[in-house]
């Protein structure tokens, strides 16, 4: 049976040419061929927003295949210390109001969130902390984003392979374990760990692109430490293109973040088992769909399988291309808003009738074999 | 279309029946036997009950704590990696949808989510949006944010105070307002550890209590329906009796909910210094009329707890099972996301088993005391039919009490409690009182004229097999299970409250968001467009 499923994807697969600009409905039509006719497919990318996230899940469910996110990696380091430890998590508001420490940890943070250092009020004390100031600490971060926060920021330098030492070290030394370190060096770890055991309420803010997994539950333990006296809480900054938002939404229609499958109809997670590329790059899945409505990033597999793209550009790797509305843009969504953290509602910034990426799956899932629409 | 339910033993509380006979619905009401008109369809209901459907008046479903509940643990569910084959939370499904599919298999179809943090109301309103079948509701949480703190340190008035709730509930689309641990988040975030109903937090100048009688001070003027929903103080803790009683003085007479009483009916007695103060308690509200509660059943199972109770949830990351945790700082409120396990063989747990017990039968009167276990917090929703099996018997509960580790039956009344819940009693707590403490007329009931949610369930002396699966399930006249099974899941609404308010606090909200956040207000509202099905809302009038 798998290989004459396969053979038959395979076929229909070889059926059109890939730049051939075809309809969107005899796309839709030909994406639900490929992916029914897969013997695993997956739905891959799941760049999108709320809406478009719920239709890919139930796609994959649909499919009794598998979804993933572009960033899963990052997904899965952040939800690490939560599910093996303890985590503490406050918002940017809360950073920008209360926090009388900001600890930035690792590079990338401006990259990310260009607008961090007006959003959070670097320069300014913190509205509800009458009468504190605000001490600002950066580890290992880019020069260039330190120098141009907009503030007084006491800087150590480290590279990104040093950080979870590091991060451990000022972790030991806050609790007043031993650590062997030249004097100059422990000399600053302590006055480090001094500082973040002095402040009121201390925000470390980070995300996982910018640390190592390791790093990021050291991160986790150093924050959770602190609070054995003091306040102490962390943000996030969160994966490229909806990553948290995907994640919320996996939480409530299959009850699992991405690299979830439905191979036996019941969702199972399994990190390593339902990641995309590994699935592709292997040869057990055998059709995919590939979503990024936020860019036009390709998949990251080299092998070929049946393809179809939906992004908000015109990639053009795949049989079939549909190029979706950017959430947010080009129509209204729901996203998780790196300014809120939460899920957020966004009017489209420049409405077009490009398409959104949860009614394109419905039109496709309108096409599956047994559908009723 | 008409159907009739015919034969059954028809128990409705409000109606006064509580006899043989049928149950006829008409375009999804019920209705008076139509003359010389046969039905459409017939369910024969012999050796049946038929109620109308049960009311969860307080159970977390939905939103970002409970979502981060089902990322933290993902071995809970039935499929993850190495896993036991079935769990307790698995059991209670642990999606959108199956969080309203096993609803509706035991007979229920309201269900409030009881705690929604404005700035998170989106989140939880499109989790809501997608559980089938049942009604839903959700309270919005205020009492630890800046905005009503400052004003209430400004010494602003109570009609000030309602603007604000009237405008949060129509920001969050909810149909009430709760207070969680009054100013004990926001003392949290100032490093406080401890907070009772006289602490006063940090910055403000405000006791607990003054934040709690302002809401329900806001709730009456607004005329809410539902009253304040208080989840007090010193949760958990041994001795918090005196916290409950010194509560319910403080309520001053007016209408109060008190949530998971459970909670804080312990003492200090005995050599663990961890007693049952129950009796006590249940005596206490027995002499407090303008009082309701809700249980918060504990029984024995894995579970999670999900709290805005931020200050509790830190102290229980010491005896979390397994040993995890979350602790969120938020805007508005915080809240943690701990693990846990109630064990039959742990002292503590029994006891807490037992005073949940206790109060349901020892607070007299059903139309103020309601069934809950405060799901997942004392377990997960899919006990009830358990429970309804321990409340209807005392062999039953003796059998537990037995099994129990020694001491605990001493430091309980139970074993000396011969109540049986009667059929009237459970639906008065499950469907006639809940319907009336949410304002919801149109149920509750099986008078014409109600909405025709009813459950009928094949009459069984095992009271727990008899209430886990309905035999029918009606929602707005639709049969949605037949025989404990699902035969159609259509969405249900979402009811709210709409007070009236002086537009001005819009305005004033407005440059609060922007001086001191720095973003637009709106960035926190949940408008039509971000919902998949905007309108499934309905109304639940305000009080005359």
């Amino acid at each position: 049976m798998p290989r004459k499923a396969k053979s038959s994807a395979r076929k229909s697969a070889a059926a059109p040419k890939a730049a051939a600009p075809i309809d969107i409905d005899a796309a839709c039509k030909l994406a639900a061929t490929l992916l029914s006719a897969a013997r695993l497919p997956v739905i891959a990318g799941m760049g999108a927003d709320v809406a478009g996230a719920r239709a890919a899940i139930r796609l994959a469910r649909a499919t009794h295949g598998v979804y993933d996110h572009l960033a899963s990696a990052e997904i899965m380091a952040e939800l690490e210390p939560l599910r093996r430890a303890r985590r503490f998590a406050t918002t940017p508001d809360e950073a920008r109001v209360r926090a009388d420490c900001l600890l930035f940890v690792g590079a990338g943070l401006v990259q990310r969130w260009p607008e961090i250092g007006a959003r959070l009020a670097v320069g300014a004390p913190p509205a509800l902390q009458r009468g504190r100031a605000r001490k600002i600490v950066w580890l290992g971060g880019d020069r260039a984003d330190v120098k141009g926060l907009g503030a007084e920021v006491d800087a150590l330098a480290a590279a990104r392979r040093d950080m979870g030492p590091l991060i451990g070290m000022i972790r030991a030394r806050a609790m007043g374990r031993p650590i062997k370190a030249e004097k100059s060096a422990l000399r600053r770890i302590d006055s480090l760990a001094e500082t973040f055991k002095a402040a009121h309420f201390g925000v470390a803010i980070s995300s996982a692109a910018a640390l190592d997994p390791l790093a990021l539950e050291q991160l986790a333990g150093l924050v959770e430490d602190l609070n054995a006296t003091t306040r102490f809480s962390s943000l996030l900054l969160g994966p490229r293109a909806n990553g948290a938002g995907v994640t919320q939404a996996g939480a409530w229609v299959a009850g699992f973040p991405p690299r979830t499958g439905f191979c036996s109809g019941e969702a199972e997670h399994d990190p390593w088992r339902f990641d995309a590329r590994r699935l592709i790059e292997s040869g057990e899945a055998d059709a995919a769909l590939w979503i990024d409505a936020y860019g036009d990033e390709p998949p990251p597999w080299t092998r070929k399988v049946p393809l179809v793209t939906l992004t908000c550009g015109d990639f053009g790797g795949g049989l079939v291309h549909v190029r979706a509305g950017r959430p947010g843009v080009d129509h209204d969504c729901v996203e998780m808003a790196i300014e809120t953290g939460v899920l957020t509602p966004r009017a489209a910034s420049a409405p077009s009738a490009a398409p959104r990426v949860d009614a394109i799956i419905e039109r496709i899932m309108a096409h599956l074999p047994g559908s009723c629409a | 279309m008409i159907v009739r339910i015919s034969g059954g033993h028809v128990v409705d509380p409000l109606s006064g029946r509580n006899e043989t006979g049928d149950v006829w619905i008409e375009d999804g009401k019920i209705v008076a036997p139509p003359q010389g008109q046969s039905a459409d369809a017939e369910y024969d209901a012999r050796n049946c009950l038929v109620m109308a459907g049960a009311i969860d008046i307080h159970s977390h479903i939905a939103g970002a704590n409970v979502a981060t509940a089902r990322l933290m643990l993902p071995e809970a569910h039935a499929a993850y990696m190495a896993r036991p084959a079935q769990t307790q939370l698995a059991a209670a499904g642990w999606t959108a949808e199956e969080t309203g599919r096993r609803y509706a298999r035991m007979g229920f179809t309201t269900v409030v989510e009881p705690a929604v943090s404005p700035h998170l109301a989106l989140h939880a309103h499109l989790e809501l949006s997608d559980i089938p079948i049942i009604d839903k509701a959700v309270l919005a949480v205020l009492g630890n944010d800046d905005y009503l703190l400052s004003a209430l340190r400004k010494g602003e008035g109570a009609t000030a105070v309602a603007d604000y709730v009237a405008l949060t509930l129509q920001a969050t689309r909810a149909l009430g307002v709760k207070c969680i641990n009054a100013g004990g988040a926001m003392a949290f975030k100032e490093n406080v550890r401890a907070f009772s109903l006289d602490d006063v937090v940090p910055q403000y100048g405000l006791t607990s209590r003054q934040i709690m009688e302002a809401l329900q001070d806001a709730a009456v003027k607004l005329k809410l329906a539902h009253p304040l929903h208080l989840h007090m103080n010193n949760l958990g803790l041994p001795g918090n009796v005196e916290t409950a009683i010194a509560t319910i003085d403080a309520a001053r007479g007016l209408p109060l909910h008190l949530a998971h009483l459970q909670f804080y009916a312990y003492g200090k007695e005995g050599g663990r210094a961890f007693s049952s103060a129950a009796a006590q308690l249940a005596e206490k509200v027995n002499a407090s009329p303008h009082v309701t509660v809700d249980i918060g059943q504990v029984m024995f199972s894995d579970t999670v707890t999900i709290s805005l109770d931020v200050l509790r949830q830190f102290t229980g990351l010491k005896t979390a099972r397994p040993r995890k945790g979350f602790i969120y700082d938020g805007d508005i409120n915080s809240a943690g996301v701990v693990p846990y396990s109630y064990k039959r063989s742990d002292f503590f747990n029994a006891v807490q088993w037992a005073c949940g017990l206790e109060l349901f039968l020892l607070i007299d009167d059903p139309w103020r005391v309601f069934f809950t276990t405060d799901h997942p917090n004392g377990a997960p929703f899919t006990v009830y039919p358990e429970i309804f099996a321990l409340l209807t018997s005392r062999d039953r509960r003796a059998e537990w009490l037995a099994s129990l580790p020694k001491g605990v039956a001493e430091t309980t009344t139970l074993g000396s409690i011969r109540r049986e819940y009667t059929f009237e009693e459970l639906a008065i707590m499950t469907r006639a009182a809940p319907a009336k403490l949410l304002g919801m007329r149109d149920r509750g009931s099986l008078a014409a004229g109600a909405t025709a949610d009813v459950a009928v369930y094949g009459l069984h002396k095992d009271r727990a097999k008899m209430f886990a699966a309905a035999r029918y399930l009606f929602k707005d006249g639709a049969l949605v299970v037949r025989n404990g099974e699902i035969v159609h899941a259509p969405y249900g609404r979402t009811f709210r409250a709409t007070p009236g308010f002086d537009r001005a606090i819009e305005r004033r909200l407005d440059r609060y968001y922007t001086s001191l956040y720095g973003l637009k207000r709106d960035l926190f509202s949940v408008p039509d467009f971000a919902l998949p099905r905007p309108q499934a809302f309905g109304e639940v009038p305000c009080l005359a």
